[in-house]
């Protein structure tokens, strides 16, 4: 993935490419949603905190990336509107849902994981790939020359999707 | 209150509570310590965590202690796993590079830098704001630097899309450590410190 331009994606964040460009970003107890074009080489990352927005949906200063129900229709959309890919033409791969602190006892990277899973069905995208869970952030870089994502969660080597 | 308000008071405490902890930081690895950025800023949480990952050089050992009591905030404290290495063998007095490997003393002595700077913090509050306040354990991570950052937020930014912050750099002279420090006030805790101060 060298010499390709990389664009980062902050939490709560998402960002579409173009042939040329990868998205990368680091993630921890969040998940990051990564849809892909292979028709038209475009993609679009999704840095997401939970799983539902619930009644801050409908709120105005809502920030639709925090969450899966709003943010995965917001980046399809814009995969649309942006780059010409519909729904029928992507395919997914989901990352991250660490537990990094101990201690806690809310799954965050279970339920956000579970609510994605639920949107992309409604959506009809196949999940082609998915490492999630561990104590450990993840480091994933989502090329758009051919749709992969490496994942390298911390300590250990990269392994691509 | 007036956002200028909020940030005088929060300015205020990270002047004082940044120069405890320098103090003590120097005295605890018995080398100058130099305070090389404070500032209090409102971030986009976004974007504040997209800047982290653009300098993320890696692995860090971090500390995160919630520092409770009147005026909640939390504590963040971490620095890079090479140089915690170096931060081990100050504060246990082993020569330097003795410490190769980030091990249980490594995840040790970090853990009680952030106890001690932390609880300097809460002695500012207490001996300046009259405010009881109280840190909890450390709970030490080693991990990429974006992940402890975002995992220190996170509790904010659910709340939040905007996220109040004081940030502070020291660096020990002698070996050339930076150490990073962040503060985040929890809930109305700058407005219930303005209220204690006198500003409202």
């Amino acid at each position: 993935m060298e010499g390709l331009k990389e664009i980062i994606v902050g939490m709560a964040d998402f960002k579409t490419a173009k042939e040329g460009e990868v998205l990368t970003t680091i993630l921890g107890s969040c998940v990051g949603l990564c849809l892909y074009s292979p028709k038209h080489k475009v993609g679009g990352l999704l840095h997401l905190m939970m799983a539902s927005a619930g009644a801050q949906a409908m709120s105005p200063t809502c920030k639709k990336a925090k969450y899966a129900d709003t943010g995965v229709p917001e980046l399809i959309r814009s995969l649309k509107v942006m780059h010409g890919a519909s729904s029928t033409d992507l395919i997914a791969k989901m990352f991250g849902g660490a537990k990094v602190l101990q201690g806690v006892e809310r799954n965050i990277g279970g339920e956000n994981s579970a609510a994605v899973k639920t949107i992309l069905l409604e959506y009809g995208i196949p999940l082609k790939a998915l490492k999630l869970g561990g104590e450990k952030g993840y480091r994933i870089k989502f090329a758009m020359d051919t749709g992969k994502v490496a994942c390298q969660i911390f300590g250990q080597i990269v392994e691509e999707f | 209150m007036a956002g200028k308000d909020v940030h005088y008071v929060l300015r205020l405490v990270a002047k004082l509570s940044i120069d405890k902890a320098s103090q003590v930081l120097s005295k605890m690895v018995r080398a100058g310590s130099k305070i090389e950025l404070e500032k209090v800023y409102l971030a986009d949480i976004s974007k504040a965590t997209e800047n982290v990952m653009a300098s993320d050089r890696g692995a860090v050992v971090g500390a995160f202690v919630d520092l409770v009591g009147d005026i909640p905030f939390k504590f963040l404290f971490y620095v890079d796993s090479q140089d915690s290495m170096m931060l081990t063998d100050l504060i246990l007095r082993r020569p330097d590079g003795a410490t190769k490997a980030i091990d249980v003393y490594t995840m040790s002595a970090v853990q009680e830098l952030g106890n001690i700077l932390s609880s300097a913090i809460t002695n500012v509050f207490a001996s300046d704001f009259q405010v009881a306040m109280k840190p909890t354990p450390p709970k030490m991570v080693h991990d990429y630097a974006s992940t402890v950052f975002q995992e220190f937020l996170m509790d904010a930014a659910t709340e939040q899309n905007e996220i109040l912050m004081i940030e502070s750099t020291f660096r020990v002279v002698k070996v050339d450590i930076k150490c990073r420090m962040f503060l985040l006030p929890k809930n109305d805790a700058q407005k219930t410190l303005a209220n204690i101060i006198g500003l409202n």
